[in-house]
C-alpha cells in the first residue's frame, strides 16, 4: 500500500488551487498540551442562538468537570457541560466568535479538577441520543453532530467521508489529534458508518505527513475503512471538493455533499464524539492551534472551554503586540475584535498576529491569477463588478452560491482587490435563501 | 486577571478574510519586470555603447514626466505611476535603434503614456500595449529615420569597442566575406561596422529577391548573406537595443517566470508557433524558376540540413524573442488563463511569420501583438472556466 501510495502520489480531484506557505513547523512536532483553569471561565451555557439550552445552575452551585450546567431543549440541540470542577460565581453574557453575544455561567475553578462520575451504560440505540446529551457538535457550518446524522440518514447517504484535511496554513489541531490517538477515531468512524448505514467510508488525511499516513493504514487494515491521503493543495479542505477529488461527484451550486449521496464529518466531530461514545466525556475542552508570529509558545493546546483570547495569549505568552487576532484559519477564519472573546466547542485555531496585511485596493490589472487558482472555476474579478447592481441573473446566482468562500482569490490578487469578501456580500444580497455549505467541515 | 502590559493592547484589526495575503502586489509585478527589461537593457549598452544608454534613459524620463504631468493636471495619483511609466520608457527604448536622434524616444514616450494608457483611464483599463502603441506610432511618424528599407544597413560597435566605442561612422562590411564579428581584427580606427539586418535578408529572401544559385538557395543564404549563428545568440547583430542579444532575453524571461510574473506558455507556445509557421510558409527564392518552395524546414543542400538552420535564424533575428519574453506577456493587455494565452501567442508567432514573409510593413512583431491584443477579448469569453457543479456554458 505504502509503495503504491509513494509511486503514484496524490489524488488529484479538482482545477485552480494553491499550494500555500504552510508555517507548520512551530507547531506540528509539538504535543498537545493541556491549559489548567486557573482564572474564572466563562463557560457559554448554549453553543448556538439557534441551539436552546436551559441552564441547570445557579449562583453559588458548586460544579464538577464534566457535569451538565445547561440541558438540551428541542431535538436541534446539545447539551453544555463545565469544563472543570469549582463554583458558579455568576449568570452573565460572553462574547463569541461567530455568534455573538450568549448567556454564561461564569465559572471559579476550585483547583482539584474533580471528575463527575461517568455513566458508562453504552447501548448502539442510544448513540445518537448519547452525542446530543454529551454536547458533540460540527464545527462548520455549526449544528449538532446528531441533527447532520438525521440529515444524513434522511438524504440516504452512500458514503462517508471523515475529513482530517487541514490545508489551511497554521492549522495543526486535527494532525496533533491524529497522531496522538489515532486508533480511536477508526474506531468511532466505524460506528458512526454503521450508524448511517453508509456503503463506503473514506478517511481522508493529507498525504505530505507521510508517517501519520503509514500509520493511519496500519491502523485500518481489516475495517472498512478506505484510507484516501489527498494532496494538501488549499482548499482540499472544503467539503464539496473532498467529495470531488474521492467521488467524483460535483455538489451542485449552493447544495451540500447531502445532494449528492455523500456526507463529510470533520475528525474534530469524531473526536468528540469518541469521547462521549468510548468513555462517557463530555465536549468541555477545544483543541487550539495557538500560532502566529506574535506567539511565543505556538503550539496546540487542549483548552478549557470558556477560556478567554486574553488568558489564552497569557498562558503562551507574546513576542510583541498583537495587531491583528484570528479566530479559525488565516484565509476563512473571522477577525476578532475583543480579547475577552472566549474559547467554543467549535475554535480550531486562535491567530496571533504583530503585523496586518493591509490591502491597498487598485484596479484589476487582469493578471488572471484568480481565474486560474478559483476552485470551483470562477471568474472573481467579473463577479464583483455586478457588486453596484441590484439584482442578478439566474446564472449570477448559480456562480456567487457556487463560491466556497476560500479566500483565495483575495489571497493571489497583486492588486489587493476585496475579491472574497465582496462575492460574499453579494452573494448575501443576492441570494436570500442561504442554504449554502452545510453538511460538512 | 491581570494581562501583561504588553500583551494585547487594544485597536485589533478587523478586515475580512482572508487575513494573510500571498504578498505580491501589482508594484511588485511592474519592479521585477523593469529589472528584467534593465537586464536586457545593460546587454544592449555593452553591444550599442552611450548612445543605447541615451535612448533607454530619455525615453523613461520622458514617460515618468510624462506620468507626473498628467497626475498633477488631473489632480489624483497615477495608479502605478513611476513603476508602470518607467517600464514603458524602457520597452519602448528597447525596441528602437541606438542610433535615433534624442526626440524620437521622447516623443514616443510621451504618446506612450498618453495616448496608451492615460485615454484608456489608466493601469489595467488599456487593451493594447502601451510601448507598442508608441513604437508603431514612431514608426509611421519618423518613417524616413526608422525603416530598414531606406536605411539598409545599420551599425553595431566593433570588437574591442564595446560600451565605449561610438556609431558615428562605421565601416561598411559585406556579408559575403564575413567570418562573424567575433573574427574581425581589432582596429583602433573602425569602433563600428555597418552590416544589413538579418531579419531583412530573411525577408528579401523569403519575397524571391535572391535568385537560386545553381540548384542552391538556402545555402548561399546562411553563408554568405546571414551573420554566423553566434552573433545571433549573443546579439552582435544590428537591431533595435533590447531585439538582438537573445541569451539576455532567454534569462530576463526565466527571472519572470520564475518569479510567476510570465507564464511560460507565453514565450515557449509564441516561439513554438514561430517556428512552425517558418518551418512551413512557403518562400519565394527556395524554389527554382520563381516559383514558391513549400516546407523549407525539410530542405537539405549538399547534406547539409540548411532548413532546419534557416528557420532558427528566423526566431532569433528580428523583434521575435523580445516581443515573446517581455512585452507580450503583458498582463493588462493578454487574455486571463493560461490556456487563452497560449492561444494568444500561437496567434502572434503565426502572424508574425507571415507578415516577415509576406507583408510590407516593419515591426511585423509588434503590429502582430497589437492585432492579437485587439483580440482578447473574444478569446477570453471563448475559454472560460467551467464552473464546478454546472453544466459546459455556451
Amino acid at each position: 500500500m505504502s509503495l503504491l501510495l509513494n509511486l503514484l502520489g496524490p489524488r488529484e480531484g479538482f482545477e485552480g488551487g494553491l499550494f500555500l506557505p504552510d508555517f507548520k513547523q512551530a507547531t506540528s512536532r509539538r504535543p498537545i498540551e493541556n491549559v489548567v483553569a486557573r482564572d474564572p471561565l466563562r463557560v457559554p451555557l448554549q453553543v448556538s442562538r439557534t441551539m436552546p439550552t436551559k441552564p441547570e445552575v445557579a449562583v453559588g452551585d458548586s460544579v464538577l468537570r464534566g457535569q451538565r450546567i445547561a440541558a438540551l431543549v428541542g431535538t436541534a440541540s446539545v447539551s453544555v457541560h463545565a469544563p472543570t470542577s469549582g463554583r458558579v460565581v455568576e449568570i452573565d453574557r460572553v462574547w463569541t466568535a461567530r455568534e455573538g453575544f450568549l448567556p454564561c455561567a461564569v465559572i471559579e475553578p476550585d483547583g482539584r479538577d474533580t471528575a463527575a462520575p461517568c455513566n458508562r451504560t453504552w447501548s448502539e440505540e442510544s448513540m445518537v441520543l448519547q452525542l446530543a446529551e454529551h454536547g458533540v457538535i460540527v464545527p462548520a457550518p455549526l449544528m449538532p453532530a446528531h441533527e447532520l446524522i438525521r440529515q444524513a440518514t434522511q438524504a440516504g447517504v452512500t458514503d462517508l467521508i471523515v475529513s482530517a484535511m487541514e490545508t489551511e496554513p497554521y492549522l495543526t489541531s486535527d494532525l496533533r489529534t491524529l497522531v496522538e490517538q489515532h486508533g480511536r477515531f477508526l474506531d468511532m468512524t466505524g460506528e458512526l458508518a454503521d450508524a448511517l448505514g453508509v456503503h463506503h467510508v473514506y478517511f481522508a488525511l493529507p498525504y505530505r505527513h507521510r508517517r501519520v499516513v503509514k500509520r493511519v493504514c496500519a491502523e485500518a487494515a481489516g475495517r472498512h475503512i478506505e484510507i484516501s491521503p489527498l494532496s494538501d493543495r488549499y482548499p482540499q479542505c472544503q467539503p464539496n471538493l473532498l467529495v470531488k477529488t474521492i467521488l467524483d461527484r460535483e455538489v451542485p451550486p449552493g447544495g451540500t455533499p447531502l445532494d449528492v449521496e455523500a456526507v463529510v464529518v470533520p475528525l474534530t466531530t469524531i473526536r468528540m464524539a469518541a469521547d462521549a461514545v468510548f468513555s462517557d466525556r463530555p465536549v468541555t475542552h477545544a483543541i487550539v492551534t495557538v500560532a502566529g508570529d506574535a506567539v511565543e509558545h505556538a503550539g496546540t493546546y487542549r483548552v478549557p472551554i470558556g477560556t478567554s483570547v486574553r488568558q489564552l495569549a497569557d498562558r503562551v505568552g507574546l513576542l510583541a503586540p498583537v495587531r491583528q487576532a484570528v479566530w479559525g484559519g488565516p484565509l476563512t477564519g473571522i477577525a476578532l475584535t475583543r480579547d475577552e472573546t472566549v474559547i467554543s466547542a467549535d475554535t480550531a485555531a486562535i491567530l496571533l498576529f504583530s503585523q496586518v496585511h493591509a490591502t491597498n485596493p487598485v484596479p484589476c490589472i487582469r493578471c488572471g491569477w484568480c481565474v486560474e487558482d478559483c476552485p470551483v472555476g470562477l471568474d472573481p474579478a467579473a463577479l464583483v463588478q455586478l457588486e453596484p447592481a441590484s439584482s442578478a441573473d439566474e446564472q449570477t446566482k448559480a456562480h456567487l452560491k457556487t463560491c466556497l468562500d476560500c479566500g483565495l482569490c483575495s489571497y493571489v490578487c497583486p492588486a489587493t482587490l476585496p475579491l472574497a469578501a465582496t462575492i460574499h456580500r453579494a452573494r448575501e444580497r443576492f441570494c436570500t435563501t442561504s442554504s449554502h455549505s452545510s453538511g460538512g467541515a | 486577571m491581570k494581562a501583561d502590559a504588553r500583551t494585547i493592547p487594544g485597536g485589533w484589526v478587523a478586515l475580512a478574510a482572508p487575513h494573510r495575503l500571498g504578498g505580491s502586489t501589482h508594484l511588485d509585478i511592474l519592479r521585477s519586470w523593469t529589472l528584467a527589461a534593465g537586464i536586457v537593457g545593460l546587454c544592449g549598452t555593452v553591444i550599442f555603447g552611450a548612445s543605447a544608454a541615451k535612448v533607454l534613459l530619455v525615453a523613461m524620463l520622458s514617460a515618468i514626466a510624462t506620468d507626473c504631468i498628467v497626475g498633477y493636471a488631473r489632480a489624483r495619483p497615477v495608479v502605478g505611476g513611476l513603476s508602470h511609466a518607467s517600464l514603458t520608457g524602457l520597452l519602448l527604448g528597447l525596441t528602437l535603434p541606438a542610433t535615433v536622434p534624442w526626440y524620437i524616444p521622447a516623443i514616443g514616450s510621451l504618446i506612450a503614456v498618453v495616448f496608451g494608457k492615460i485615454v484608456f483611464g489608466g493601469l489595467g483599463h488599456f487593451c493594447w500595449q502601451p510601448a507598442l502603441v508608441g513604437r508603431v506610432v514612431l514608426q509611421l511618424l519618423f518613417l524616413p529615420t526608422l525603416s530598414l528599407s531606406l536605411h539598409p544597413t545599420w551599425p553595431i560597435l566593433a570588437p574591442g569597442h564595446l560600451l565605449v566605442g561610438r556609431l558615428d561612422q562605421p565601416q561598411r562590411v559585406e556579408m559575403a566575406g564575413y567570418g562573424g564579428w567575433f573574427a574581425q581584427p581589432h582596429d583602433a580606427n573602425v569602433q563600428a561596422l555597418a552590416m544589413e539586418r538579418p531579419v531583412q535578408t530573411l525577408r528579401a529572401f523569403a519575397q524571391g529577391r535572391f535568385r537560386p544559385d545553381g540548384g542552391l538557395a538556402y545555402e548561399p543564404l546562411l553563408r554568405e548573406k546571414l551573420p554566423p549563428w553566434q552573433d545571433s545568440i549573443f546579439g552582435l547583430v544590428p537591431g533595435g537595443i533590447g531585439e538582438t542579444c537573445t541569451l539576455a532575453l532567454i534569462i530576463a524571461g526565466l527571472y519572470l517566470i520564475y518569479r510567476g510574473f510570465l507564464r511560460w506558455q507565453m514565450p515557449v507556445v509564441m516561439i513554438a508557433a514561430a517556428a512552425v509557421a517558418a518551418a512551413l510558409l512557403p518562400v519565394e527564392s527556395g524554389g527554382n524558376e520563381g516559383g514558391y518552395d513549400w516546407f523549407p524546414v525539410f530542405a537539405v543542400e549538399q547534406g547539409r540540413a540548411v532548413g532546419v538552420a534557416y528557420v532558427l535564424y528566423h526566431l532569433t533575428s528580428g523583434e521575435l524573442m523580445l516581443g515573446a519574453f517581455l512585452i507580450a506577456g503583458d498582463m493588462t493587455t493578454t487574455p486571463m488563463r493560461a490556456r487563452g494565452q497560449a492561444l494568444f501567442a500561437a496567434g502572434v508567432g503565426v502572424l508574425t511569420i507571415f507578415m516577415r514573409l509576406y507583408g510590407v510593413v516593419e515591426c511585423e512583431c509588434y503590429w502582430s501583438i497589437l492585432a492579437m491584443n485587439t483580440l482578447v477579448g473574444v478569446i477570453d469569453g471563448r475559454l472560460r472556466r467551467r464552473v464546478f457543479g454546472m453544466d459546459e456554458e455556451p
